[in-house]
């Protein structure tokens, strides 16, 4: 089972899970980081540290078994720019086959899976990269359902606008802190939407749903650990259905989503339990 | 006849009702026309004694149809709107609208009766709306004056209603009577997120079911959101509570929609303005909005009996 909603910890995650860490200090990031890496060594994964930096060894010091995994080969640094090339932007699907081909590769060399955590700020400094990266945190996120890769995806918060960490953070189902009213993240079979979504969050959750696509004409939104949404919120979802040619299925325990649904008369919604 | 033909009478005793509403049906029936009865429970009883066996009429238990007017006009325009098709070229129907004599707050019910010159301007009908002069307060009286093209009389007049249209605003809406109190909520600009947070923590321990629970919190998100979107900060809004039933407000310094039919009908000019109002017309206990002292507030009750 992913873990999903807001942690202070980075240690005891799963194998396949899929955070956001906005981060103000770079000490406090690399900490984090090698915390994280050494608890999937324990799990048997193999790790890999992205970031830019000429150093990069140095910056897991503060963990000896990662230091250990680094000579071994259990751990790698690689960096930023040898990973995503020259270009600030990522093409999605390209940079997900590359993750998904080092899953496999760590797989068949023994490791139960792969674990990485990558300071991506300078992947996202323009509108374009933004755009691209953001579909990309969705196609990782789904990817990571299915498959033993985990990931700490780190942005350097003094260099981003507050609205581009909300986005970005809204697409992961964890996060460090609050930084987004909701969360919308893959699940095996669609979206899970978790948190609260108002008149003011709309539109965040339209641009985050910009970066989904709609499966065999069904968009799915497991929608159980959604504590609230208004009619905007809602019109939102439907709309991004609508816009792709597909039928808004929603899931929910409580009553209040297929009211909300019969009184907007928006008959072409499905409900289910 | 096309068109909507409002009508409206005002009578003071049980014979006076029949002699009006009883020649109004069976002129339907005779014509084999869909006639309706939406009348409470005693001028339904009433209606039946006199008019004996008819099948023909179509009752609809008055307070269920008028439990809330958004309700009553998305069913009537059901019923109408099928009538029509069927190819009839008059409806009739005559109902009891609630008002403070019944027991029931009147301030939507009196928009109700304004828009439904509006809602129901496509149908081939004749509504009749009649009022009991024993006890209903002389401000719906005025309302009703205003709201009505036509007035029925015992002697079996129609005549124009003087007052109809005369571009007097509607009555003030009154207070509801836990506002007697202090409020338990005040905030003022607060996002909805925040006004949602402060109403989970107020109305805990207060007899509500889950569903109802919801619906608070649920209108006071939407609430705060039309004060902030549509109308003039700052934007107030507060809470009241007894034991079973909670109240809450929102004042801001806007003129309120222009539109009669804001909340009471979806609106089609934009898909989302209007919209919260119209889900709080559909699923609150009480919703009043209108021009007070302090400014236009929209005013929602949820819980105990429902009423103020």
């Amino acid at each position: 089972m992913r873990t999903s909603g807001v942690t202070d910890v980075v240690v005891g995650l799963h194998s396949n899970d899929h955070l956001c860490w906005p981060f103000d200090d770079f000490a406090e990031f690399r900490a984090r980081a090698a915390e994280f890496l050494a608890d999937g060594l324990q799990q048997g994964q193999r790790a890999c540290y992205v970031a830019h930096g000429d150093d990069l060894v140095a910056d897991l010091a503060t963990q000896p078994v990662l230091v250990e995994a680094l000579r071994d080969g259990r751990a790698e640094v690689i960096s930023l720019e040898s990973l995503y090339g020259a270009g600030p932007t990522v093409t999605p699907e390209e940079q997900v086959s590359v993750y998904a081909t080092a899953t496999l590769a760590a797989i068949e060399a023994g490791f139960t899976g792969l674990r990485v955590a990558a300071d991506a700020t300078a992947l996202v400094r323009t509108p374009d990269s933004l755009d691209a990266f953001c579909r990309y945190e969705h196609l990782i996120d789904r990817y990571t359902t299915a498959e033993p890769f985990s990931a700490m995806c780190a942005y350097h918060r003094p260099e981003l606008p507050e609205p581009v960490i909300a986005r970005l953070a809204a697409l992961h189902p964890v996060n460090n802190a609050w930084c987004a009213p909701f969360r919308l993240h893959a699940t095996v079979d669609g979206l899970a939407l978790d948190g609260e979504v108002d008149w003011v969050s709309s539109d965040l959750l339209a641009l985050a749903l910009e970066s989904t696509r709609p499966e065999n004409g069904e968009l799915r939104v497991d929608a159980t650990g959604l504590r609230f949404i208004d009619h905007h919120g809602l019109l939102a979802l439907h709309e991004h259905a609508r816009a792709n040619a597909a039928r808004l299925v929603l899931r929910s325990g409580r009553a209040f989503l297929a009211r909300l649904v019969s009184v907007l008369e928006l008959d072409d919604v499905e409900c289910v339990r | 006849m096309t068109g909507f033909y409002h009508e409206t009478a005002f009578y003071g005793t049980d014979d006076d009702f029949l002699t009006i509403a009883v020649p109004f049906v069976e002129g339907g029936l005779r014509a084999g026309q869909p006639t309706l009865i939406a009348c409470a429970e005693k001028n339904t009883a009433l209606l039946r004694g006199a008019l004996g066996h008819e099948d023909a009429v179509i009752y609809l238990p008055g307070a269920d149809h008028y439990s809330r007017p958004a309700d009553a006009i998305a069913s009537y325009r059901d019923i109408f709107g099928g009538h029509a098709l069927a190819g009839a070229t008059q409806i009739r129907t005559v109902g009891d609208v609630p008002h403070p004599g019944w027991g029931v707050p009147w301030d939507w019910w009196g928009r109700y009766e304004n828009a439904v010159n509006q809602a129901f301007a496509e149908f081939p009908l004749w509504g009749l709306c009649p009022y009991d002069t024993r006890i209903t307060p002389p401000e719906v009286l005025a309302d009703v004056a205003r709201t009505h093209e036509y007035i029925a009389t015992v002697s079996g007049e129609h005549l124009p209603s003087p007052e109809f249209g005369n571009g007097l605003p509607l009555s003030t809406p009154v207070p509801d009577v836990l506002e007697l109190g202090s409020p338990r909520v005040t905030l003022v600009d607060a996002t909805p997120a925040a006004v949602r947070e402060a109403v989970s923590a107020a109305i805990t321990g207060i007899r509500l079911t889950e569903d109802s629970a919801h619906d608070v919190v649920y209108a006071a998100s939407e609430i705060v959101t039309n004060g902030l979107s549509h109308g003039v900060g700052p934007v107030r809004f507060r809470l009241w509570s007894d034991d079973s039933r909670v109240l809450v407000t929102v004042t801001d310094q806007g003129a309120g929609p222009a539109d009669p039919l804001a909340g009471l009908m979806p609106t089609t000019a934009t898909r989302s303005a209007g919209l919260g109002l119209w889900i709080l017309h559909r699923t609150c206990d009480y919703v009043s909005m209108g021009r007070e002292e302090d400014g236009f507030t929209v005013r929602v009750s949820i819980g105990g009996s429902g009423h103020t």
